[in-house]
């Protein structure tokens, strides 16, 4: 899809694009891409969410690790106060549960989930597309500028979605 | 290096991991009548930007890997993994045939998989428990079929939840007769790694 380098998110990491660009994680298992968007400024910024809850302290050296920590910090990165954060669009991808028949299942990408779920509900963040749960490691891609979106999974073809209407973007009369 | 760690204690681990695996690839051999050889264990604290790349596999290339919570003296997580051509080695060897793609992986070819694993890991933690006298119990393997950094990225986070820092014994063994690499990878609660390095008085 993309011409030139895809800026991607390792587990943990936050990126950010501002109108053009193409962010994107690789090998998501139980993990989350959580990408907002801002209509208004057309940025991006993704985070490649680990676990639900920051217990621990490094949850301010690694903010994107964790759920809660890193919803706040997309929106600082974004520059978007709380206040205004239903302007936001949200797109969740990943969040599968790979392994078959664990005994004493933590569900870690099922709880990714639900709490992101809650948490941008919180801030009325609408969630305008989805690809999570499930049993499958994926891969994705997201141009900002077009908002065209391609999920990679193993045994299928890649899905492309085209959000730009969903996102709001207006493309400019060239 | 990691703050765990010293040179000694890095060697130690290492040394761990060689008498661990070679007692479980051993079995390996016993089972499958082909030789396996082992490369020399890597232990290594996992950055998880890095993941992806952890093992020299393609991210989005088709891997099968089973993960086993071991608890005990030594608790963490022990995990294996194989690409696709070499788990089809194994199947050849121990069942004669081998899936054709990912639609046809059935649970023969899944308890195959578990199989190995669990013998492999149970001789491991034997190796381990007669070394340092610890008591060691496994559970049994999950299995998954995925894209080679999504397994991983699986693998590692059920290994950090409710921690900090983690480090990886990272063991290959290959045999010369196929095309074949195997991955073994044990991720200690780092918490339990004081006991051991007291066990063994370093």
């Amino acid at each position: 899809m993309a011409q030139g380098k895809v800026l991607l998110a390792g587990m943990g990491e936050i990126v950010v694009a501002w109108g053009k660009g193409v962010v994107g994680c690789i090998g998501l298992g139980s993990c989350v891409g959580t990408l907002l968007f801002d209509p208004r400024t057309h940025a991006v910024a993704l985070a490649h969410v680990m676990l639900p809850e920051a217990s621990e302290h490094d949850a301010f050296q690694q903010p994107g690790k964790y759920a809660t920590t890193a919803v706040p910090a997309l929106l600082r990165v974004l520059d978007v106060p709380p206040a205004f954060a239903s302007r936001l669009r949200a797109i969740l991808i990943g969040g599968g549960e790979l392994f078959k028949n664990r005994s004493q299942t933590l569900r870690i990408g099922e709880r990714n989930v639900e709490t992101l779920h809650r948490l941008l509900r919180e801030l009325r963040i609408p969630v305008v597309y989805e690809q999570t749960r499930g049993n499958s490691g994926r891969s994705f891609e997201f141009d900002v500028e077009t908002g065209y979106l391609q999920v990679r999974a193993v045994g299928s073809a890649p899905i492309e979605q085209n959000l730009a209407t969903v996102l709001g973007i207006v493309r400019k009369a060239s | 290096m990691h703050a765990l760690l010293n040179e000694l204690r890095a060697d130690a681990l290492r040394e761990i991991g060689n008498i661990g695996l070679g007692g479980a690839v051993t079995a390996l051999s016993d089972l499958t009548g082909v030789l396996f050889a082992l490369e020399a264990p890597q232990v290594v604290p996992v950055d998880t930007r890095q993941v992806p790349q952890l093992v020299g596999v393609e991210p989005e290339s088709l891997v099968v890997g089973t993960i086993s919570r071991i608890t005990g003296d030594w608790p963490g997580e022990g995990a294996f993994l194989f690409p696709w051509e070499s788990a089809c080695v194994l199947w050849q060897v121990l069942v004669q045939m081998q899936p054709n793609g990912l639609e046809d992986l059935n649970e023969l070819y899944q308890s195959v998989i578990n199989e190995v694993s669990n013998i492999m890991l149970g001789n491991y933690l034997r190796a381990i428990s007669q070394m340092t006298g610890f008591h060691l119990n496994m559970e049994p393997p999950a299995f998954a079929a995925d894209m080679a950094a999504a397994v991983l990225s699986a693998i590692v986070v059920e290994a950090m939840y409710g921690q900090r820092e983690l480090l990886a014994i990272e063991t290959r063994f290959k045999t010369p007769a196929h095309a074949f690499s195997g991955y073994f990878f044990y991720l200690p609660e780092t918490g339990s790694l004081e006991r051991l390095f007291q066990v063994l008085g370093i």
